[in-house]
């Protein structure tokens, strides 16, 4: 599903995001990405939606070569990838319904489609009853339930979770955690990257671990070592 | 293509809305910009029409002397109409003057009384000569002098008035040159600072344009309801404009007029026969301004 070949990133200022990594994650899986700040987590990410371009190896994405992707394809490659964040970067003067709605508006999806599409995915991230607040009315745990419920809308094959925790405390935290893994048990890949040891603990699924740009483990079922 | 200029609509809307203030703001500098510009496109056509105007007023009287027959003054009145930089000869007979010797002093009965005693009539005929400008006038009295016609006269009023004529349409020509830079400036600065807003409005939205982008919009997409947005900005600005600019002309047409009158100028009439044209000038001026900046300033938000 998602395979870098000896991919290196190095930014304009020469610092290196990525050194020679090489990986790979089969459809289904749920992969915990840990490692030390500034190691290159949020890299591998923006790589992936070709936010950023590898500057040696290769990226193939469900068969898609995305290495030399061109400009106007990227709009496509994001709308098979969803991704959340830890500041979940939601459109502040647009209400939650509305926020969901835009990711198939994009694309210019029929209304009809919108109009039975947005409430089933409120209902997966229960937030029925908030959907005509807007962001800034929310608590962090809901915000990010915006954020994954637009990144369902699509039904990604692939879900992109950089630090959705950061900003939760333990209780909300867990919530996520466990909305990420309903996802996944649906069929989709997802990625998470977290700094959060007893959740990499509890999960109990693929662990690696990057250090300055490099993979140091890669365990499956594996647990938090630093 | 449908569904995407709907959503296109709607979500201009929406910001113009949810984003009232900013919009406020823009709609309102754009307003003055609009204003700043007809003000001084008005000023530099009232000071076209005063030159006109002033240069109507102004001519040369030739009288001439009781020897000279009605066929020596009509031949020369063709003489002058044919040399280039005559507008118009008017000849004035006797008669004529007398008339209207008579009629602008009606009131005054020792006049009218002492004019009935004389058995003559003491007024000369004369030709009324208008030059196409005011630098024009020296040359035509030279020329006329080196005609034969010349003996035939009694007197001439031009001389009199050649400084004063010299003098204003130099001072004319300088005010209006200098009038001319000083607008230049003004409109420059107005368009700068309308952009400049245009482009914080846009800066404020720079999170917003990488999230949709993130979300898989394309440019256009994106573009959409900024092009929009920008179009309804300069509709209402322009209508604001115009009823700003109505008031004016409302206010001071009465002045306007009074300076005018005797020619062919009324600002009001002028403001209502042209107010299409207006309207869409400044429609059109401040639709280039509004989208043209917002374009520019979106372009580097969107290379995410
Ligand atoms: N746009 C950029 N330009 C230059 N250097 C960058 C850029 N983005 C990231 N870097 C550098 O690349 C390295 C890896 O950054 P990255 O954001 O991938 O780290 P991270 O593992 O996500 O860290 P954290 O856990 O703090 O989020 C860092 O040294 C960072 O300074
Ligand atoms: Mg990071």
């Amino acid at each position: 599903m998602i395979r870098f070949e000896r991919v290196t990133k190095i930014y304009d200022d020469n610092t290196h995001g990525a050194r020679e990594l090489s990986l790979q994650v089969r459809p289904g899986e749920f992969v915990s990405i840990v490692g030390q700040s500034g190691t290159g987590k949020t890299t591998l990410a923006k790589l992936i939606i070709a936010e950023e371009k590898p500057t040696k190896g290769k990226i193939v994405i469900g068969g898609w070569d995305i290495t030399n992707i061109k400009q106007s394809e990227i709009p496509v490659l994001r709308r098979q990838v969803g991704m959340i964040f830890q500041d979940y970067k939601l459109l502040p003067k647009k209400t939650v319904y509305e926020n969901i709605a835009y990711a198939l508006e994009v694309c210019g999806v029929q209304q009809s489609k919108i109009d039975s599409i947005v409430p089933q995915v409120l209902r997966v991230v229960s937030l029925e009853d908030k959907r005509d607040n807007f962001p800034d009315q929310l608590s962090g745990g809901q915000k990010q339930r915006v954020a994954i419920g637009r990144s369902l809308v699509h039904r990604p094959k692939i879900l992109l979770a950089d630090e959705p925790t950061g900003n939760l405390d333990t209780i909300n935290a867990q919530e996520i955690i466990d909305l990420l893994l309903k996802i996944n048990q649906l069929g989709t890949t997802v990625l998470l990257v977290t700094h959060n040891k007893e959740v990499v603990n509890r999960l109990r699924k693929r662990v690696i671990t990057i250090d300055d740009g490099v993979i140091v483990s890669d365990q499956l079922a594996g647990k938090y070592v630093l | 293509m449908i569904i995407s200029l709907v959503r296109t609509t709607k979500y201009s809307f929406q910001n113009f809305w949810r984003n009232l203030w900013l919009s406020i703001i823009t709609v309102f500098i754009l307003m003055l910009t609009l204003f700043a510009v007809s003000m001084v496109a008005s000023l530099n056509l009232l000071a076209d029409q005063a030159i006109q105007a002033i240069e109507d007023k102004i001519d040369i009287d030739i009288f001439f002397k009781d020897t000279a027959t009605e066929d020596d003054i009509i031949s020369a009145q063709i003489y002058l109409e044919e040399i280039a930089e005559v507008k118009q000869v008017r000849y004035v007979s006797k008669d004529e003057a007398l008339a209207s010797f008579r009629e602008s002093h009606e009131d005054d009965s020792d006049i009218t009384e002492a004019l009935d005693e004389l058995s003559d009539n003491p007024l000369p005929a004369s030709l009324v000569v208008q030059a196409e400008a005011l630098t024009d006038y020296a040359f035509i009295v030279q020329q006329f002098e080196t005609s034969e016609y010349d003996a035939l006269v009694e007197d001439k009023d031009f001389s009199d008035h050649q400084v004063v004529i010299n003098r204003l349409s130099g001072l004319l020509t300088r005010v209006y040159q200098g009038g001319l830079a000083v607008s230049a400036v003004f409109v420059v600065i107005s368009i700068i600072m309308m952009f400049n807003t245009i482009r914080v409005g846009i800066y404020s939205h720079r999170e917003e344009l990488a999230i949709m982008k993130l979300v898989g919009a394309t440019n256009l997409f994106i573009r959409g309801p900024f092009v929009l947005e920008g179009i309804l900005y300069a509709m209402v600005a322009s209508v604001c404009a115009m009823a700003l600019l109505w008031v004016v002309v409302i206010s001071s047409a009465p002045y306007v007029n009074d300076f005018f009158q005797g020619y062919n100028f009324s600002l009001d009439f002028f403001f209502y026969s042209n107010l299409w044209f207006i309207f869409a000038i400044q429609f059109l001026f401040s639709l280039v301004l509004a989208v043209g900046s917002s374009m520019i300033s979106i372009g580097r938000y969107l290379k995410v």
